[in-house]
């Protein structure tokens, strides 16, 4: 048997492989240049990851500032309403959930499941864009500290 | 000390992770402290259809009392729910609806409660998805001890159940990710609380491998062993395998469990179907590596049942209990692409000393967490904590 190994030692090794497999891919496609270097991909790549585990959309500063979430957001699930009269209403509620509906499933879940993964991609954007913005927030600090001690 | 169990469905023939667990638990406690187990007459998780005779029935030395299913699950109205609640913002009343048309809804059970819930020293509740344990706990929560079995689902992002999550006296959870997930629902570190995992024997001898060989499996095979179905992972676990296999001397990847998905015509892919206890554990104690590519566990019990056997692990790193169990243990490797998947697999098959001393520190971890005589003290030592067992305690036997 081989002597203790550490799955974090191990993990740190194929990580490398993969990121340098991966950079060459993109490089190869014409990624910018910036790329060419391992140490500024590796930092893009960390700051890029620690977005998207970020996973819980309520800590989240965009969508505070987009406002009203009614007008942005994405709805997957699909609303039972109607604006005729009461009597009205409950048939047209009734042949759309108990006569269409069972036909129409198959399409309503094919859409609603890809709304979901472009919710799930809105949100990770939105951990990106907050990321990169902490990252600038923080170099602009730095670089007013900086001029200041110049001066 | 009295203690009532809270479960969904209970029996020697219910396949379902909590209830298991509940049931090694109540056979356990059993010698030393006096068990009621209260459930429902289901053993379909999807109908909740009334099966078992209600009233009082035994289980070796625990009694058990079921009650009758009000009303099987409505699925269509199940499932419109479930997308109305999960789309987020559902007001409260139909969050509560949720866990009411989630079922099993046994409002006898929480008649019992109501009425004797005050005569046991504690309660224990399994599950907080469902209905026994979400209304079961407001009734007794100065004796309730909560075994959430909480995965990061949407269901434990509901609003209600942050709520409902700061009312038991108790909590016992499976891993030290869901104590994390759970207290930060709540808002709070819970307490009262200690993280029990469960209890396994050893694994024993391995079986012989003739059994294997008569279906024809190879001697060298990657395992997956459960549910073949999307919920867990599997389809993404198929679509890397048929991807990586071409490309490399993939080892076949044997599928041990009831097929709920299309599997893919290929001849490095095997699956069994439903299996055995004898061949489960003859395919365990000879397979090169498990993989676990659930997205969502509360514990992870194949990984640790592989560990008994010495097996090292390759899980999902996008479920945060199978990452940082196998991180705890040092028992396999994790992956979050397709590309660490393969990087991983090359790995695993390219060093075998490392592969097997992956294995050797996943039992390890076994032998040291999750023995029966580790988790059964913890339990004892919680109730112990709860005002209501020490009062007990303190009293004279009846």
């Amino acid at each position: 048997l081989a002597a203790d190994v550490s799955v974090d030692s191990v993990m740190a090794e194929l990580h490398e492989r993969v990121r340098g497999r991966l950079r060459e891919r993109l490089l190869s496609h014409g990624a910018s240049r910036e790329f060419e270097d391992p140490a500024l991909f590796a930092e893009v790549e960390r700051i890029l990851q620690t977005a998207t585990s970020t996973g819980d959309a309520q800590v989240l500063l965009l969508p505070e500032l987009l406002g009203d979430r009614e007008t942005w957001r994405l709805q997957t699930a699909l609303r039972w309403q109607s604006h005729r009269s009461s009597g009205a209403a409950s048939i047209i509620l009734f042949i759309k959930r108990r006569l269409l509906m069972p036909i129409l499933r198959w399409l309503y879940e094919y859409s609603r499941d890809n709304f979901e993964r472009q919710r799930r991609v809105n949100d990770v954007l939105f951990a990106c864009v907050q990321e990169l913005a902490i990252e600038n927030a923080r170099l602009r600090r730095d670089l007013q500290s900086l001029t200041d001690n110049h001066r | 000390v009295k203690l009532a169990f809270v479960v969904q469905r209970y029996g020697a023939d219910i396949a379902g992770g909590s209830e298991l667990h509940c049931r090694e638990l109540a056979q356990r406690l059993a010698p030393r402290h006096q068990i009621a187990v209260l459930t429902s007459c289901a053993r379909d998780y999807v109908s909740w259809e009334n099966e078992y005779p209600s009233g009082d029935t035994s289980d070796g030395a625990v009694r058990v009392i079921r009650f009758a299913v009000a009303r099987p699950r409505r699925l269509n109205e199940f499932r419109a729910l479930s997308e109305e609640v999960f789309d987020g913002e559902a007001p409260r009343p139909h969050q509560e609806e949720w866990f009411r048309e989630n079922g099993p809804q046994v409002p006898g059970l929480l008649d019992h409660l109501r009425e004797h819930g005050r005569g046991y020293d504690a309660v224990l509740f399994w599950t907080f998805r469902y209905y026994p344990s979400f209304f079961g706990v407001p009734l007794v929560r100065d004796r309730a001890v909560l075994l959430p079995t909480a995965e990061d689902d949407p269901a434990v992002h509901l609003e209600i159940a942050a709520e409902f999550f700061n009312l038991p006296a108790a909590y016992l959870f499976l891993t030290p990710e869901e104590q994390a997930l759970v207290s930060a629902r709540a808002g709070r570190t819970l307490q009262p609380s200690a993280v029990i995992g469960t209890g396994l024997e050893p694994a024993g001898p391995p079986p012989d491998r003739q059994l294997l060989r008569a279906l024809g499996i190879p001697d060298d095979y990657i395992l997956y062993l459960g549910r073949v179905d999307r919920n867990k992972g599997c389809d993404t676990l198929l679509e890397y395998f048929q991807e990586y296999a071409p490309a490399s001397r993939a080892l076949p990847l044997v599928l041990a469990g009831p097929v709920k998905l299309q599997v893919p015509a290929h001849d490095r892919i095997r699956a069994l179907g439903y299996v055995s206890d004898q061949l489960r554990a003859a395919l365990l104690a000879h397979a090169r590596l498990l993989v676990v590519p659930s997205p969502y566990e509360s514990l992870g019990i194949a990984l640790l049942e592989a560990w008994n056997h010495g097996v090292p692990a390759l899980v999902n790193a996008r479920c945060d209990v199978l990452r940082e169990q196998v991180r705890r243990a040092n028992g396999g490797l994790h992956y979050r692409s397709f590309n660490e998947f393969c990087e991983a697999l090359d790995y695993l098959g390219s060093h075998p000393d490392e592969s097997r001393a992956l294995g050797a520190q996943g039992l390890q971890f076994v032998e040291r967490e999750y023995r029966w005589t580790t988790v059964l003290p913890r339990i004892e030592g919680l109730l112990r904590s709860l005002p209501t067992g020490q009062a007990s305690a303190a009293a004279p036997a009846i």
